[in-house]
């Protein structure tokens, strides 16, 4: 048996894969220790753990660890001269026209960042070797008398050569056995001294909270006779087992949304869709990705908090958009929706829990999708009137009705999960018209069509189960580690050959990673070349087909690049300028092989009821059906409603809905 | 605006603020100089067909401001309906309408259904555009020695640009052409990002709704503007500061600022600020209406206000011509940043008057423009950074330590993409200065030192400051900040103290070290929590605790 458990800020989903059957289970989470949740949605589920092969995990622990400030108490060192890096940050500002200003903080005090004596040149040889009488007699006692936890470092130039971060690590864990110590060439061997500091520091800082989680987990799994392997999901995609995920604490961030992603990319790949956006839409926020050929794209770099992360994460956007957004009136006199949220307490009007601001699901429920009767299957019933009278006074503003003011509201919405979604596709040189649209989270199948409508996309695959992709995506996704590494050469066809010999390199060192966690098997690779023209100072990556590997000339690799560059900015499509090569990458993934059927509940047929749907300038007559109760192949004609248990489904005039084989609801475009 | 509804506007005004926004980050995402690609010395907008600014990508808030009268210098030579598809706009002259030399203006206008429905446009810091030396000649003593000035002109992309002659006179007259070609690209290139983005707008929803939007955005922003002025307390408020000096003589250059605060419109007068001067620290007109503005805007109105033309529209300035502040032809004006942040701060020590808990205290606030350079066998290379110093503290908050100052926001360059770009220097340190703010109930935000180690003979020095002789003041009893220097620590072991503007040969194994100072404090130290000293003194931010002093005196 296949589980996986999804920590989310409100509800742990757990999804437990055998056969082709499903178990679907949700329990409110407990943030002060996320793990008590996640073994109240085992024991909910009545799943034997002695009987679970593979127990994916997702949580927010190292998130909130940041955010929270919960980290460990760390230690700084950077290069002399350079202490006050990770305060002197990038000397701008986010918000030009604040005058208070404040820069994002980091996890550590000025007073606990310290210097190391050396100084390598940009190409790794040494300018000033490190002085280690100096550290002995200077900076270890330094260190004793702070009582830290943790130890980063971040030495310059550290990227081309990690001999003088090895040798300053070996030195402190020599001294301060008990000392956790991050070294920058092992989180991020790329340039950018800032960005790559703030990465390890971040990384030393977690690292110490989920080994301690990770640890209690695993003890608490095999007193429960858990015997089968446990997993961690990590920002990029993959997972991988918990042994390996504390030594690589900083790729666990953000793995909630990866999750889904992924969970949404393979549900859809059984019906053969593979170019897709997937846009999950929870109670705050929507994130939105880009999948070609049925790989989410990578961004190389996030932030938490205003603080940078030089790690490979998939390129997911986020706006203010959810379920519970509140619209409201700006001082100009426009409407706005989000990014305030009305959250779970006391969440939209309708909750009928003391909210009076107008929410998207309040917008809902005044134009008819969504039943105040049958919200989540019947277990949460919500307050009409509520709704209704929230939206009064935007009607009252703009001289509008209640439904056309309702109705506003979530174009409004859907206007900004527009704006995200041409982030990351219009903006990257991408089509969104090339592409099907993948909703999920409670709210996405409600809005799926309108925001179809808008990018010109006709097709959208609706997943069975959209409520609980997340947790799907745990037991669906493979293992994955990412590798890459700095090294500028002007692109020639000596330079080609040494790329060539760098990727070698690189995926000997992987598959010995990998062999180091005992998985063994087959691994995918990819490679890709972070390449600009000669002057430039931001990269653009260009992915090598594996069948050119063997033959790659500068005459090749220069066509790519200026092909990509154009897709993205619009010029550099002549060849007369030098190119250079400025870093190298490499995923490796081992396939999980064949990823486990996410099938659906199923009722007996019954007919639908009718319902009255605002769309456009008008109430819509239209049919209302149970989606637990359509079969394979029957094909609805919109304007209806499709009802399930996590999650409904608008069908506008124009579309038509269709479950196939798969039990994905295809919505298209007549 | 009868058939432009409320969501339709909202949508369309939201998506313009994107396309510029799009804009701001490829420009400097594809751009080639350092100043433009690390520092992101570069912005971007979209302006209507009148050449009023509709949206901006949020990057340099003193090139932003007056990118209107920018474009409408040219649109007065060359009127909207003469243009062609394929033609842009360019203009860098100080004196119709720009800033100073380097940062060049350009713009394409879009096209939908044959007529002008607005215009893409981007401003760059090019690194050198000519002139008596390597990207900054300090020592010039009229516009004609900083290099190649564009009067307000048109001219075809097509037949002028890509190999075209006009492409060419540029080429012929920069010394770095690979990384200023390269960054004109990006210019146009961001323009062409903004044109597409409009033009798909225009199909989405019409060409009327479009520029009906377009009008509502300033339309909007003014009603915000003056809204918020209406609650501002009215009176006339007096606020002076100076420029240490002109370069050549100990004397500073005063700025006086009146500014009248009225029903729903501020007036602004310059009346009494000195005449200008003989070098380069003249600010033109457009120069000083931004930096008077963005000082209005940051202190009255909520971050979320979208900066453009209707914003300006209920505030007036008048300026003395023939001052530092208007300064006639032929006058040099590559250093207005100077005399443009005392326009910031003398308006805002007059709007302290009125409204003490929106602004903040003096800061550092100066661009500090620092060139190195070096003439190999290959040609120059090049080096210049901006940078800031600390902020001046609120009555609620410290001052922002080490940051480029309010009417920019240039980004330092990494110091490991330096080693990899440049072999005839290194930075060896770059580290907070202790001390180096005013003491108050808040404190002023930190300043910063930067060490440059030099590796080869024949380098040249040149660099623009200021705040070496004046320090920034405190309000309300807060301590000033402290003054910044320039040093060269000789190979020979000499040390030599530059001028604030100043130009000079280094050689190899001399070391650069330039300091800018932190800000002024706010309210007196008397009032500043323990806990806040005590936390400034463990992390070494001072160095001695201002409480002994106290305790002292009160024995």
């Amino acid at each position: 048996m296949r589980v996986g458990v999804e920590v989310g800020g409100t509800f742990t989903d757990l999804v437990a894969v055998e056969g082709g059957k499903i178990v679907v289970t949700k329990v409110p989470s407990t943030p002060k220790s996320p793990d008590i949740g996640a073994f109240a949605a085992l024991t909910a589920s009545g799943i034997d753990l002695a009987g679970i092969e593979d127990l994916g995990h997702g949580s927010t622990v190292a998130t909130n660890a940041v955010l929270e400030r919960k980290g460990a108490l760390v230690a700084f060192i950077a290069t002399a001269g350079f202490r006050d890096l990770l305060f002197m940050q990038r000397h701008d500002r986010r918000n030009i026209y604040d005058l208070f200003y404040a820069k994002p903080a980091p996890p550590v005090r000025r007073k606990d960042c310290f210097e190391a004596p050396e100084r390598l040149r940009a190409d790794g040889t040494v300018e000033t070797p490190l002085d280690e009488t100096k550290v002995s007699a200077e900076l270890i006692p330094a260190l004793k008398e702070g009582g830290y936890r943790a130890v980063a470092i971040c030495l310059l130039n550290a990227y081309a050569n990690p001999e003088h971060e090895k040798q300053l690590a070996a030195m402190i864990e020599a001294a301060l056995p008990d000392v956790l110590v991050t070294c920058s060439h092992q989180v991020a061997r790329e340039f950018r001294e800032f960005e790559r500091a703030s990465t390890t520091l971040l990384s030393a800082y977690v690292q110490p909270v989920i080994d301690g989680y990770l640890h209690r987990f695993e003890n608490k799994l095999s007193e429960s006779g858990f015997r089968g392997r446990f997993t961690v999901m990590q920002s990029n995609g993959g997972r991988l087992p918990a042994d390996a995920m504390r030594q690589s604490a900083i790729t666990a961030l953000y793995s909630g949304p990866a999750a889904g992603v992924v969970g949404a990319t393979r549900q859809a790949a059984r019906s053969g869709f593979k170019d897709l956006i997937t846009f999950d839409m929870g109670g705050t926020s929507t994130d939105v990705c880009l999948v070609q050929d049925g790989r989410p794209s990578l961004a190389s770099e996030t932030e938490i908090d205003g603080l940078p992360i030089r790690t490979p994460v998939l390129d997911i956007v986020s706006v203010g958009a959810g379920g519970g957004s509140i619209a409201w009136v700006d001082d100009g006199g426009m409407l706005r929706v989000g990014p305030q949220s009305a959250g779970a307490d006391p969440g939209p009007a309708c909750y009928g829990r003391g909210g009076t601001e107008p929410a998207t699901t309040d917008a809902h429920i005044v134009i008819g999708t969504i039943r105040p009767a049958a919200f989540l299957g019947g277990r949460m019933k919500l307050d009409s009137d509520a709704a209704h009278r929230a939206f009064e006074p935007v009607a009252e503003r703009f001289g509008l009705s209640v439904e056309q003011a309702a109705s506003s509201a979530l174009q409004l919405a859907d206007a900004n999960i527009v704006r995200a979604i041409q982030l990351v596709s219009t903006e990257r040189g991408r089509d969104p018209r090339d592409y099907a649209l993948v909703p999920f989270g409670g709210a996405g199948p409600l809005h799926a069509a309108r925001i179809a409508e808008e990018l010109g996309i006709s097709t959208i695959v609706v997943p069975p189960n959209a409520g609980v992709i997340s947790a799907y995506g745990l037991v669906a996704s493979d293992y994955t580690k990412f590798d890459a590494v700095t090294r500028k050469m002007k692109l020639d066809d000596a330079a080609a050959k040494e790329a060539g010999r760098i990727f070698d390199e690189m995926r000997q060192r992987l598959a010995a990673q990998f062999a180091d966690m005992k998985l063994p098997g087959e691994l995918d690779y990819t490679h890709t070349l972070d390449m600009r023209f000669v002057g430039q100072a931001f990269e653009v990556g260009v992915e090598i087909p594996a069948e050119r590997l063997r033959s790659l000339d500068a005459t090749y690799l220069a066509e790519l690049f200026a092909d990509a560059h154009h897709r993205t900015f619009m010029h550099g499509a002549t060849l007369d300028r030098p190119v250079e090569i400025v870093t190298l990458r490499v995923g490796a993934t081992l396939p999980i092989g064949g990823a486990p059927k996410l099938d659906r509940e199923k009722l007996a047929a019954r007919a639908p009821e009718q319902a009255k749907i605002f769309h456009g300038e008008a109430w819509l007559d239209c049919a209302r059906h149970t989606a637990e109760a359509l079969t394979t192949g029957q094909k609805i004609v919109g304007p209806a409603v499709i009802e399930g248990h996590t999650a409904t489904s608008w069908v506008p005039p124009g579309w038509s809905a269709e479950l196939d084989s798969h039990d994905n609801l295809i919505l298209r475009k007549s | 605006m009868s058939q432009l509804g409320p969501i339709d506007y909202a949508v369309i005004s939201q998506a313009l603020i994107a396309g510029a926004r799009e804009m701001g980050v490829k420009l400097i995402r594809s751009a080639y100089s350092t100043i433009l690609r690390e520092a992101r010395d570069g912005s971007a907008g979209l302006m209507d067909r009148y050449g009023n600014t509709v949206a901006q990508a949020e990057l340099i808030p003193m090139q932003l401001g007056p990118i209107g009268e920018t474009l409408r210098a040219c649109l007065k030579r060359h009127p909207v309906e003469t243009l062609q598809e394929g033609d842009f706009l360019i203009n860098n002259d100080p004196f119709e309408g720009g800033q100073h030399i380097p940062d060049v203006f350009i713009f394409t206008p879009i096209f939908v259904g044959g007529r002008v429905v607005g215009f893409g446009a981007s401003v760059a810091h090019h690194l050198d555009l000519g002139g008596g030396a390597p990207g900054l000649n300090i020592h010039a003593s009229d516009v004609y020695q900083e290099g190649l000035r564009f009067p307000p002109s048109k001219y075809s992309f097509e037949r002028d640009w890509n190999g075209g002659s006009f492409e060419r006179l540029v080429t012929a007259n920069v010394r770095v052409p690979d990384l200023t070609i390269g960054d004109f690209n990006a210019q146009f290139a961001a323009n062409a990002i903004g044109v597409l983005r409009v033009k798909q707008l225009c199909e989405r929803y019409g060409t009327d709704k479009v520029e009906a939007a377009m009008k509502e955005m300033q339309d909007y922003s003014e009603r915000r503007v003056r809204a918020a002025i209406a609650q501002a307390p009215k009176g006339t408020f007096y606020g002076e500061d100076a420029v240490d000096d002109d370069g050549l003589t100990d004397d500073p250059l005063v700025v006086k600022a009146k500014v009248t605060i009225a029903e729903d419109s501020v007036e602004i007068d310059f009346e009494g600020t000195c005449a200008q001067v003989k070098r380069n620290l003249n600010c033109p007109y457009s120069s000083t209406l931004s930096a008077a503005l963005s000082c209005v805007k940051s202190v009255l109105t909520s971050p979320d206000i979208p900066y453009n033309e209707g914003m300006a529209r209920p505030i007036k300035i008048k300026v003395p011509y023939g001052s530092l502040l208007n300064p006639r032809p032929p006058a040099p004006v590559r250093a207005r940043m100077i005399p443009a942040y005392r326009v910031f701060n003398a308006v805002m020590k007059a709007m302290a008057q009125a409204l003490p808990d929106k602004v903040i205290a003096t800061g550092f606030d100066c661009t500090t423009a620092f060139c190195l350079s070096h003439l190999g066998e290959k040609g120059y290379s090049v080096y210049l950074e901006i940078f800031g110093g600390g902020y001046g503290a609120s009555r609620e908050t410290d001052g922002c330590d080490a940051v480029d100052s309010p009417l920019s926001n240039c980004s330092n360059a990494p110091v490991e993409s330096l080693d990899i770009d440049y072999d005839f220097f290194r930075i060896v340190g770059y580290e907070l200065a202790p001390d180096s703010f005013g003491l108050g109930a808040r404190r002023g935000g930190a300043g910063f030192t930067r060490r440059c180690e030099i590796l080869r003979d024949d380098v040249q020095l040149a660099i623009y400051s200021d705040r070496f002789r004046l320090a920034p003041e405190g309000l309300q009893g807060g301590e000033p900040g402290q003054r910044g220097y320039c040093r060269v620590f000789r190979a020979n072991g000499t040390t030599e103290e530059l001028r604030s503007k100043a130009a000079i040969d280094l050689g190899k194994g001399d070391i650069v070290e330039m300091f800018v100072g932190g800000g002024a404090g706010f309210g007196r130290l008397e009032e500043r929590p323990d806990s806040m000293i005590d936390r400034d003194l463990a992390d070494g931010l001072i160095t001695r605790d201002p409480r002994a002093a106290r305790k002292l005196a009160a024995e």
